[in-house]
């Protein structure tokens, strides 16, 4: 959901379809309400509604198609240009579209996306602390999570990969699991990626769990990671799988050891990707290829679980 | 820059003000003593040389070209590749007298032509240095830039190009007969794509004394390690100093320089704030180890995590104290999933270099430490060549 030209289509399209950001422009404007299904996580499909913004279109979503828009919604987006004229209008319909929604599914969980932070004006920080505040308040008693967000960076990969996080039943299984993963590989980090979408779903958690064995994991404190790494990552392999597709040949694994760091990035179950983040100069690729390969049933396992529930 | 409007009356070159550069002879601002092989960038204003200079030496992102300021005076890049570089990017007004040094200090002329400027001006003005260049250094490389492919269709793209080619050996040849004989090198550039890498590189392979070397060292590591395709990349510009005998496709040029732009990214993005404990790890088997034996019957590689003596290159990392000299780091990427599939291999050469290879996956997954073998020998043949290079360099 979101105002004319917010750039809602064009963010399903970076993220669910594999194009560049460049190409976005050529995308028009939707009429009415395209329907998507994405397979995620191969069974889990997201019935993803991309809602066209013209105001005739939301005046009969809030009308005469209330109960089919907002019954049965898992997540709500809605997605706000940051440098927008009629802001007083967009919270205007913001404001309905969240009435419609407690009025007929009151579970769903509600993401706001500032839009368009490339074009934001400086300072960018401070732009967006307003806005962001501004969009609370409109919001009066739901709870709401607000990114600011740009396809030319990572930033949306950010907002995405929560977004998804939410919709994953037993995430915290799979993070409790990666760590214990993590532990046996010596590794600093285990990150679980999807496979089309490159989201993050899981990640381990940097305490290991008392009375684990394999030595322990480092604390990631301590190596102060950089904190938009998973959103790079996910922008990075994006855009070398991009590259790949246009020689025709698919991405597949990668394996890096370079000067402060080993990484070994490799499918873990049919739709997903693992990545694992060594400190330690004397782990070897292979070894945890070899981790990777032998823990690749037991993450099949637990997916299949996932969508039973 | 390049975003500008097309106004060609802004490019206009009657202005009679001189920006007179800074002359401190010919042996440049920079403080070591090496002589650097020259490359002089010129065009009209907003042709797009800082563009071309910042987008290839210092990592700016193609889209921040639009906020570079005009350059007003000649600014001269240092750059370290297999050779030293120094790169003259002038400013749009600059003519062969207020240059500031002879042409003949120069080894190359990269001439930038923004591709919707088929107007008098910019081609009266190459053609002039042309002229001028033939003259006091009849050996310079001429290359021209036709540059902001990017801004027309495929079509017009092909007969702009063909038609400012044209314009510029018509003038020539009305000058004199004689200018027939100068060879033009004419490149259809844009910094949105690897066009501009590739043609880059195709200008420092003439510049490059060690070429025919190097390119014999890449002959016989492919022949041995059974690669299609193999290049030696200048990690930090990502242009290719050097490739084996078969022929470039620009879909692999590509792919490579992809590949090693998301490695350079992925360098900063994991790295540890705190140096690591480099004690040796006791012996921590990894989760069903005793079966492990059954899963990996490639016997070349190490199933297990400690076990010293794998022939690959990482051996030396297992040295207690390993130090970070010996340390080349590595990487690979396979790019399909089934049987006879590719593999892209990186492997840092020198602290400049890398060499980046396709491989069968077999051959990769199969005869690993032979490969790395292979590696390990021809980083020894680059590096004997650049200290070559450098003393003579040194000694002059």
């Amino acid at each position: 959901m979101g105002a004319s030209g917010s750039g809602k289509t064009s963010m399903r399209s970076l993220i669910f379809s594999n194009n560049p950001a460049s190409l976005t422009a050529r995308l028009g404007a939707t009429i009415d309400v395209e329907q998507n299904h994405v397979r995620f996580l191969g069974d889990l499909i997201l019935n993803l509604w991309d809602c066209g913004g013209q105001d005739a279109f939301m005046d009969s979503y809030l009308t005469t198609q209330r109960s089919t828009i907002f019954q049965h919604v898992g997540v709500m987006i809605y997605v706000f240009d940051v440098e927008t004229r009629g802001m007083s209008k967009d919270l205007e319909y913001y404001r309905e579209c969240l009435e419609g929604l407690q009025q007929f599914s009151p579970d769903a969980a509600i993401f706001l996306l500032v839009h368009k932070m490339d074009l934001a004006r400086e300072p960018k920080n401070t732009t967006f602390d307003k806005k962001k505040k501004e969009l609370q308040e409109a919001s009066g008693e739901a709870s709401v999570t607000v990114f600011g967000t740009s396809i030319y960076d990572e930033s949306l990969y950010k907002a995405w990969s929560s977004i998804v996080h939410t919709l994953i039943p037993n995430a915290a299984v799979l993070s409790k699991h990666l760590t214990t993963f993590a532990g046996a590989c010596s590794a600093t980090e285990v990150i679980l990626f999807e496979r089309t979408t490159f989201l993050v779903i899981a990640t381990s958690s940097p305490l290991s769990p008392p009375g684990q064995s394999g030595s322990p994991v480092d604390d990631i404190d301590a190596h102060q990671l950089d904190p938009t790494r998973y959103e790079r990552t996910s922008e990075l392999i994006k855009a070398f799988k991009h590259s790949c597709s246009r020689v025709r040949e698919e991405f597949h694994s990668l394996e890096m050891e370079l000067h402060n760091f080993t990484a070994v990035l490799d499918e873990m179950t049919k739709n997903t990707y693992v990545l694992i983040i060594v400190h330690d100069p004397t782990i070897e690729t292979a070894a945890l290829k070899l981790n990777i390969r032998m823990a690749r049933r037991k993450f099949e396992e637990l997916q299949g679980d996932s969508l039973i529930s | 820059m390049v975003n500008g409007p097309p106004s060609y009356a802004a490019t206009s070159t009657t202005t009679p003000i001189v920006n007179r550069p800074q002359l401190n002879g010919h042996r440049t601002a920079s403080s070591d003593a090496v002589t650097r092989t020259k490359i002089l960038l010129l065009g009209l204003r907003r042709a797009g040389k800082t563009s071309i200079q910042q987008v290839l030496f210092n990592n700016l992102p193609p889209k921040q070209t639009f906020y570079l300021e005009t350059t007003m005076r000649t600014v001269k890049h240092a750059f370290d590749t297999v050779i030293p570089l120094e790169i003259w990017d002038c400013p749009g007004n600059i003519t062969v007298e207020t240059l500031g040094a002879p042409l003949s200090h120069f080894s190359t002329m990269i001439f930038v032509i923004d591709i919707r400027d088929l107007y008098n001006n910019p081609i009266s003005k190459l053609v002039e240095f042309i002229v001028a260049a033939y003259r006091e250094n009849p050996n310079m490389s001429l290359e021209v830039f036709v540059h902001k492919a990017e801004k027309l269709q495929e079509d017009d793209k092909i007969e702009n190009f063909r038609q400012i080619h044209e314009r510029v050996s018509d003038r020539l040849l009305d000058i004199s007969p004689e200018y027939e004989q100068i060879q033009l090198n004419f490149h259809l550039t844009s910094v949105y794509d690897h066009s501009l890498h590739e043609a880059f590189s195709k200008v420092l392979h003439k510049l490059v004394e060690s070429l025919p070397y190097l390119e014999d060292l890449l002959n016989v590591f492919c022949a041995n390690s059974q690669s299609p395709k193999a290049f030696l990349f200048d990690t930090t510009s990502r242009l290719y100093i050097a490739t084996d005998a078969s022929p470039v496709d620009s879909a692999t040029h590509n792919l490579c320089c992809d590949y090693l732009q998301m490695l350079n990214s992925f360098g900063s993005l994991y790295k540890s704030a705190t140096p690591h404990s480099r004690k040796p790890l006791p012996f921590t088997p990894p989760p069903s180890a005793s079966s492990t034996s059954s899963l990996s019957p490639v016997p070349p590689r190490s199933s297990s995590s400690t076990s010293p003596g794998t022939p690959t290159s990482s051996t030396t990392r297992l040295t207690p104290h390993p130090s970070k000299d010996l340390f080349y780091p590595s990487a690979a990427t396979s790019l399909h999933p089934s049987t006879p599939g590719t593999t892209l291999t990186y492997h840092l050469i020198t602290s400049q270099l890398a060499l980046l290879a396709l491989l069968p996956t077999s051959v990769y997954e199969g005869r690993r430490g032979l490969l790395e073998f292979n590696v390990v020998f021809f980083r020894e043949g680059v590096q004997e060549i650049c200290e070559v290079e450098k003393e003579t360099r040194d000694g002059r």
